[in-house]
């Protein structure tokens, strides 16, 4: 039998290696509280504050893909969030009734039409220069929220559309009760999203983690290198907008099953989604993927409870009136809070943790050589 | 005399307003290392890069085993086996050292995985770092890095961009090893300002000058002239 090579040998110790980490534990706990969270948080707001984190955690990770692995700013993804969402919305809410068949029908359409529009814009735009491509891409998106929004007859204009969730994704559906709380049609939609985040989360993983994801990485770092090396560069960016819009589709689509409406506003709008989207993707890190679901999480929690400041410290220090005027502006306390994660984590949590990991680890190795 | 595997002739390079290459013409014969001299600003690094489809010839030829290839993209040339190495280290920083030579491996093979077996016993830096990022690097490392990513296909013409700017003496010998074995198996073009190294593995030279080639010959010959070394790239003796 033939010698193992390095890159096999690296293999075997990978996998040897990836059950027994600390990392890996890590993960499953926080798999493992979101998948508690009904029983353990079980009112509205926190169980929808979870679902919230696991849908931008997953398409926070499809714009890493674009941002963080290929190297391309895109304005234009949250748009494809929306078209997502009114897919589903069309199907099972304007044009279609709530039947298991429309609402698959209204996740492939989702797929299909991201995945047409993004190689179209990618074809269209991408050999432009990189602000360039970042300004079409937000035209585009500007264009999408104006459409929605003008025809109104197709889409329900600025009134939106309301869902009607079939089966056991209706809220009218129960199973009974298990461990004290009602199984009912929210649970039910609770555990397919975020199952379904989650398998989307592993197949963004290994798109990453493939051959396909190293060439990204070295487009990423210098385009001309990666074509002397023998690589359609062209080919290659388009397949990374294309898959991470078409992920972006998908996850506006669960988006939709869970709001139970759509609208302009909450679906396309560039700073409602895209903002929110860049935001997290910084306080995470670029180019990790799991950094999503740490941005997602800060943003949303901080978005969540720093309103609820105010209550608190009126209830606690009733005399403190210029405590209460602080508290009331809680965006002023969001804005300090996100100077200093990017002071204290300048490559975002995940990215300057890996990389305070890579420099001890060359340390080590510099002293062996 | 062995045949040209590579024929550059009466090639003209804008970059932008800048007419650089100005009817350039030049051979890279058959088992040896060619090497292209010439002060800063000559055109040697635009030489390669317009070989290699990064720059587009304005006008001119290029023929490369008997095909036309001055209006290929870049991937389509490299695919056609000639590797690139680029001056300051050309590495992916952001990958590690394995992701860097995996990348550059166009397909999986025994017979690429043999050659990278053999490129690490070259290189035994690189299999140490293997999983370090490739932005910790010393400079000699990414050099080393850069040749081995180019090398580890089945390249027939290899260009090589001044691979010893920068880098210690003791490391530049390295580098000469390490070429010294690449022309072994593959037609070498080698662009270098460090005359030391030119000398130690070229076998035939151009000196360019404006874009031109106003000399050329066997590198023994240019070794004993030492009006033309001094005329063209510096170099004086110190008495």
């Amino acid at each position: 039998m033939a010698e193992p090579t390095p890159v096999h040998l690296f293999h075997m110790s990978e996998k040897r290696r990836q059950f027994k980490s600390s990392g890996f534990f890590l993960k499953m706990a926080v798999l493992l509280l979101f998948i508690l969270v009904p029983f353990l948080f079980p009112s509205f707001k926190t169980v929808d504050l979870a679902m919230q984190i696991v849908m931008f955690a997953a398409l926070v990770a499809s714009f890493d893909i674009l941002l963080g692995y290929t190297g391309i700013l895109s304005f234009g993804h949250g748009m494809f969030f929306g078209i997502g969402a009114y897919c589903v919305a069309f199907l099972i809410g304007k044009y279609g009734s709530p039947s298991y068949g429309n609402l698959i029908l209204g996740f492939l359409l989702a797929a299909a039409v991201s995945a047409v529009l993004a190689l179209l814009i990618s074809l269209l735009t991408l050999r432009v220069k990189a602000i360039f491509f970042a300004m079409i891409t937000l035209a585009i998106a500007e264009l999408a929220i104006v459409l929605a929004t003008k025809l109104s007859g197709l889409t329900g204009g600025e009134d939106g559309i309301s869902l009607f969730t079939p089966g056991i994704f209706s809220p009218a559906f129960n199973l009974g009760e298990f461990m004290g709380i009602d199984i009912n049609g929210r649970v039910v939609t609770y555990y397919f999203i975020l199952f379904s985040c989650l398998a989307l989360f592993l197949i963004m993983l290994r798109f990453t983690k493939s051959p396909l994801g190293r060439v990204l990485q070295a487009i990423r770092d210098n385009v001309q290198r990666a074509e002397a090396l023998g690589y359609n560069t062209f080919l290659y960016q388009s397949i990374s907008i294309t898959f991470g819009c078409v992920v972006a589709g998908l996850v506006g689509a669960l988006y939709a099953l869970w709001v139970g409406y759509v609208n302009p506003e909450s679906s396309l709008s560039v700073m409602t989604i895209m903002l929110d989207v860049l935001l997290m993707v910084i306080i995470g890190g670029m180019g990790t993927l799991y950094g999503g679901l740490i941005g997602a999480a800060f943003l949303k929690i901080t978005q969540t409870y720093l309103p609820d400041l105010q209550h608190l410290a009126k209830d606690l220090f009733p005399q403190a009136e210029f405590l209460h005027n602080i508290m009331e502006r809680w965006l002023l306390l969001f804005g300090v809070l996100f100077i200093l994660v990017v002071i204290f984590f300048p490559k975002g949590v995940i990215g300057s943790i890996r990389e305070y990991g890579a420099r001890r680890k060359s340390r080590g190795l510099n002293k062996t050589a | 005399m062995s045949e040209a595997i590579l024929a550059v002739s009466g090639v003209h390079t804008f970059i932008g307003q800048h007419h650089i290459l100005q009817g350039i013409s030049f051979e890279a014969r058959a088992d040896a290392v060619t090497v292209l001299l010439g002060r800063n600003g000559a055109g040697k690094s635009t030489t390669l890069k317009t070989t290699i489809g990064l720059l587009p010839a304005a006008r001119g030829k290029i023929v490369y085993r008997g095909k036309e290839i001055q209006d290929c993209k870049p991937y389509e040339i490299a695919r056609e086996g000639i590797g690139f190495i680029p001056e300051h280290m050309g590495i992916f920083a952001g990958l590690t050292v394995e992701e860097n030579m995996r990348v550059a491996m166009l397909s999986e093979d025994a017979d690429t995985h043999r050659r990278l077996e053999r490129t690490l016993d070259m290189f035994a830096d690189l299999r140490k770092f293997w999983r370090a990022k490739a932005g910790i690097l010393s400079g000699g490392q990414k050099q080393m890095l850069s040749i081995a990513r180019a090398i580890v296909n089945k390249t027939s013409l290899l260009l090589i961009d001044e691979p010893s700017k920068g880098l210690a003496p003791i490391i530049v010998d390295v580098l000469i090893d390490a070429i010294n074995q690449i022309k072994e198996r593959s037609v070498v073009i080698l662009v270098e300002q460090n005359f030391y190294m030119a000398s130690s593995v070229g076998d035939y030279f151009f000196i360019l000058d404006d874009g031109m080639v106003v000399h050329s010959g066997e590198m023994p010959a240019l070794i004993q002239d030492e009006a033309l070394q001094s005329r063209y790239l510096g170099i004086s003796k110190i008495s």
